[in-house]
């Protein structure tokens, strides 16, 4: 069961790392990790209506997209902050999107991925201290900016 | 002050009206400048959005009626296109459109109401994001991000034909009728003059993102992408899309918040019309089937 610590009011799994520009998270390990949306990447997603992704087996570059989402008749890309091989993907969020509103660090996570080049791990952020400190200037941004309400 | 590049691409083929606008969004995402582009199809055609299953739409019924079918790479569900529709579409570089896609979307919808105002129609973009006169929908909106830019289309309808759109979908005749009678009152056709809505148009959106409408054409680069997106929208594997679970309740979405949702268990139908969350009206070929439709909607996500 992992760490969930409530930063600027919003839930945040400390076990893990996340991808600044895509708020992804990227859970622990340097083989095989699970890739998902945090909650501010939930939050400005709106009301998931469809997800879909690219096959099992395919080879992604950091910045690739492995999948898409779609809320409001938006659709745009996941990008994955990973390098690797997609090794499995989570039918249950393409089934019921909304999984992944309830339950974005747990059975909301959107694929697996065989890391191939861990050390992009260091460019992620990570630590619970530093999550918790990052995240909660994202939110103080995304509130200055008007992402967010006040 | 910066640039809005505006595109009249004028008629175009139904193909055309797809891929242009697609060509387009990669030209900014690769650094062009934003764009403002209009286009009308020279022929009915259907549209698929982007998650959609393909098998929501009649494919015979479209080929008997000589309808080209083109998956666009836009949000929404099966759409009948045709002549008396003028395209338009706002394309900005990412960095430039609020992260939140709610926002994103009210925002570059906005200056569409201020067009439809300028021209005389009474527009508003209600609480679920349509642009509205009373309760009907005025406009079919769809958005995406293509590489590096974000594209929000949107259309004029000038007029419009309900049944048409009905029969393109591969919906039981009792679900189509259902459709058709919510069509005529959820979505009206606002026939004015295409011209000064296009104007307006280019005012409003000008003057909401700060830019300077100067008329543009496409780059050489550009019409490079349209050609390879001419060869991706017809090819059979674009066409069927990314692979979608079939659905436990099957739905047609007329606008935002009105549905007509169905369930077909062992040749029994259950079928009911959900305006903003309340069930309108509900019809079963087995009382039994009472419960099952009432859970299948209770579990169903009607949205999208």
């Amino acid at each position: 069961m992992s760490e969930i610590a409530e930063v600027a009011g919003f839930p945040v799994a400390l076990d893990r790392a996340y991808d600044p520009a895509g708020h992804f998270w990227v859970s622990a390990g340097d083989g095989r990790v699970r890739l998902g949306l945090d909650a501010l990447g939930v939050e400005t997603s709106g009301t998931i209506a469809q997800l879909a992704f690219g096959p099992v087996g395919e080879q992604l570059k950091r910045g690739q997209a492995f999948g898409s989402l779609e809320a409001a008749k938006f659709v745009g890309p996941l990008t994955s902050p990973v390098s690797g091989t997609v090794v499995a993907t989570n039918d249950a969020v393409v089934a019921d999107p909304a999984l992944v509103e309830r339950d974005p660090y747990g059975a909301g996570w959107l694929v697996e991925i065989e890391l191939s080049d861990p050390g992009e791990r260091h460019d992620l952020i990570s630590g619970a201290s530093a999550v918790k400190v990052w995240f909660a200037a994202e939110v103080e941004d995304y509130r200055l900016k008007g992402v967010l309400a006040e | 002050m910066p640039e809005l590049r505006v595109v009249d691409c004028g008629r175009v083929s139904a193909l055309r009206s797809q891929t242009l606008w697609h060509a387009l969004a990669h030209g900014v995402a690769a650094g062009a400048p934003p764009t403002l582009s209009f286009m009308r199809p020279s022929q009915p055609y259907v549209g698929v959005g982007y998650h959609r299953r393909l098998d929501e739409v009649d494919l015979a019924a479209c080929a008997a009626a000589g309808l080209p079918v083109f998956r666009r790479m836009v949000g929404g569900g099966v759409v009948y296109l045709d002549e008396h529709q003028q395209f338009f579409q706002i394309i900005l570089p990412v960095g430039a459109v609020s992260r939140s896609r709610e926002q994103a979307l009210r925002t570059l919808l906005a200056p569409a109401v201020a067009a439809f105002r300028a021209v005389g129609v009474p527009a508003e973009l209600d609480d679920d994001g349509e642009i509205v006169v009373g309760e009907a929908k005025i406009c079919g909106h769809g958005a995406a991000q293509i590489d590096d830019a974000v594209v929000v289309v949107g259309n004029l309808i000038e007029r419009f034909d309900h049944t048409a759109a009905a029969a393109v979908l591969a919906v039981p005749e009792d679900v189509r009728a259902e459709v058709v009678r919510l069509m005529e009152r959820f979505v009206s056709p606002t026939p004015v003059d295409a011209a000064a809505f296009k104007a307006a148009a280019v005012d409003a959106y000008a003057e909401a993102l700060g830019l300077e409408p100067v008329r543009g054409a496409m780059s050489a680069a550009e019409r490079g992408r349209l050609v390879e997106l001419d060869h991706r929208f017809r090819s059979p594997e674009w066409l069927e899309g990314p692979a979608r679970p079939e659905p436990q309740c099957r739905q047609v979405k007329v606008r935002a918040g009105v549905y007509v949702a169905w369930i077909e268990l062992e040749g029994s139908r259950a079928m009911a019309t959900v305006v903003r969350g309340r069930i309108e009206r509900m019809e079963m070929s087995d009382p039994g089937l009472d419960g099952a439709l009432t859970a299948a909607l209770s579990r169903a996500r009607l949205v999208g």
